[in-house]
């Protein structure tokens, strides 16, 4: 038999066991992230022997295996603007689909109704990007072939692609804003015999202004690392950026050259350094985004 | 000021038209299209013909899929929901959780692509693992880490405080709260979250292109070799041009199968299991 005590204190290790365990994977979870940032930064750094990060960053110039006359060059500026170009573009079109979408979901909708639409919309976030791709080639690119742009992969696809992508996440986060403000303010203006229509475009829509653009600008991000939809309609030609033109992503030149890039080679390690440069910008975006929000919001 | 309002509302109405639009049309198109494609043999057999995919059928990437993503979810949720565990009920800073939770949305915000050339440097050269199903589960696993850990955290969170509190009166450890009370109340939560985690890695391609995804394999067997996957499959079909765009159409109807039909359960299960303490 065991006394009390003893039983307590078995009790007790148990629950330090467990603790440990817990802990031990939150720490294993933190180091998943620093192993990322480490092996990706090692693996980029010994570009910047051979290649300037002006030359890297500034110059459009991509030619990974040298030509007569010519050594190998890397420039990312035109897959930089391409990135960030698509990724502006489909969260204008993503905004004004998805703002619309909100407005009726935290303002029409009834609560019935929410608990329908809501899992009806998150269908699009599970939907594979490659899914999203081949619709894009099947279609969207045929449209475009048949509106005479020629070969019909261009940035513009890409990017209504990318918005069609992009619209679950920004109409949860919208909505959420919206009925909260609206739950604030609609009841009191109704008291006052306002029309509601008029209390939301008066005052609920700019009151979730800020919210509306930090949703946004998250959704910038998600956009920037997408990978396949965007590759599969864009063309990939390392040109700047134009509405209707061909271009090639960050994201696109990896998965692209990758598997013929030689390990150890300045183009391999020229891969991982544009990735980092992706790193970068969205955790940029992130931090930025946390820090106006901890001061503004 | 009228028509101000006027415009507001019609903006509503057309965005949310437009929204249940694209959705009622992508699953359409694809099952409208890939419907024909499906039979049983193209569910049970391989690949075969000349050029991948000209005939025969998908099952070697069903199956590589399957490997991909049981190995992805396994690897992705165990941390996941011990990390949310910890950081509700052993985190005593607010500091510490601070920084955890900037820690897991910038896993999140990590590119997929990215998480791909990670496991490649890591595992398949460095380790020597070589291309395999574990080297891409592994950059899987941490792709849905984050998004099973906001899920998970959240469910522990709307917990109700007397019903924890209850157990620690009885003198139960946390320990033992966590095990007989709290995993079992947030069940529904855990099951969603992974099984949606399970359908994210699935669908994506970019990390496992140049870490464990093949186009051409038979079965897995052994999670230390390659596979073909579905997602992989499909761009290769598509790759190809129009040979292959009947299966094309055929792969991309077996993957919005398997999301709608796992969407449907999660909302069934969640919505049969919806508790009193929300609303």
């Amino acid at each position: 038999m065991h006394s009390a005590r003893e039983i307590l204190n078995m009790k007790k290790t148990g629950n330090r066991i467990f603790r440990f365990i817990l802990g031990s994977f939150t720490l294993l979870t933190s180091l998943a992230l620093a192993f990322v940032i480490i092996f990706i930064v090692k693996e980029a750094l010994p570009t910047f022997q051979n290649v300037s990060l002006k030359e890297f960053l500034l110059t459009g110039d991509w030619m990974p295996i040298s030509g007569i006359g010519n050594g190998p060059r890397f420039g990312i500026l035109n897959f930089l603007a391409a990135t960030i170009f698509v990724s502006f573009l489909a969260i204008l079109i993503a905004g004004v689909v998805g703002i619309g979408a909100a407005l009726f979901l935290s303002c029409v909708a009834t609560d019935r109704m929410r608990g329908v639409l809501y899992p009806f919309i998150d269908l699009l976030a599970g939907i594979p990007s490659v899914v999203y791709g081949f619709v894009g080639l099947t279609v969207l690119v045929k449209l475009f072939l048949k509106a005479g742009v020629r070969t019909g992969s261009c940035v513009l696809a890409a990017a209504i692609l990318l918005a069609v992508m992009l619209l679950p996440y920004l109409v949860s986060a919208v909505s959420e804003t919206l009925l909260k403000n609206k739950d604030a303010y609609l009841k009191a203006a109704d008291a006052l015999g306002v029309d509601s229509w008029y209390t939301i475009c008066g005052i609920v829509l700019p009151a979730s202004f800020k919210n509306i653009l930090a949703a946004m600008i998250l959704a910038i991000g998600r956009a920037m690392g997408e990978t396949m939809a965007v590759m599969m309609v864009i063309g990939n030609a390392n040109l700047f950026p134009t509405l209707l033109g061909k271009s090639e992503t960050i994201a696109a030149v990896i998965a692209l050259e990758m598997g013929t890039a030689v390990n150890g080679s300045t183009h391999f390690h020229a891969l991982y350094a544009a990735g980092l440069v992706l790193i970068i910008v969205l955790m940029g975006i992130n931090f930025g985004i946390n820090a106006l929000r901890k001061r503004f919001i | 000021m009228h028509f101000r309002s006027f415009i507001i509302r019609l903006w509503a109405y057309v965005g949310m038209g437009l929204v249940a639009g694209v959705i009622v049309f992508l699953f359409g198109y694809i099952f409208y299209k890939g419907g024909a494609c499906i039979s049983w043999e193209f569910l049970t057999q391989a690949p075969a013909g000349a050029m991948l995919g000209q005939e025969g059928g998908i099952f070697p990437a069903i199956t590589g899929s399957l490997a991909f993503t049981l190995t992805a979810v396994v690897i992705g949720a165990v941390p996941a929901i011990a990390t949310a565990l910890w950081i509700v009920f052993f985190c005593h800073s607010k500091r510490l959780e601070e920084i955890l939770h900037i820690v897991i949305q910038c896993i999140a915000g990590v590119p997929s692509i990215v998480l791909g050339l990670f496991a490649y440097s890591l595992f398949v050269r460095d380790l020597q693992f070589g291309r395999c199903i574990l080297s891409s589960g592994i950059a899987l696993g941490i792709m849905v880490l984050p998004f099973i850990e906001v899920r998970a955290e959240k469910a522990f969170r709307e917990l109700p405080q007397q019903m924890i509190h209850a157990v620690y009166a009885l003198g139960c450890t946390k320990t033992h709260a966590m095990l007989t009370v709290v995993l079992p109340a947030c069940r529904a939560e855990l099951f969603s979250g992974i099984i949606l985690g399970g359908c994210y890695a699935m669908g994506a391609t970019a990390p496992m292109i140049f870490t464990g995804a093949v186009a051409y394999a038979s079965n897995p067997t052994s999670i230390l070799k390659p596979a073909m996957a579905l997602p992989l499959h499909l761009y290769l079909l598509v790759a190809q041009g129009t040979a292959s765009l009947g299966i094309a159409y055929g792969t991309a109807f077996v993957m919005m199968a398997v999301i709608l039909i796992s969407n449907m359960l999660v909302t069934i299960y969640a919505r049969r299991r919806q508790r009193a303490w929300k609303q």
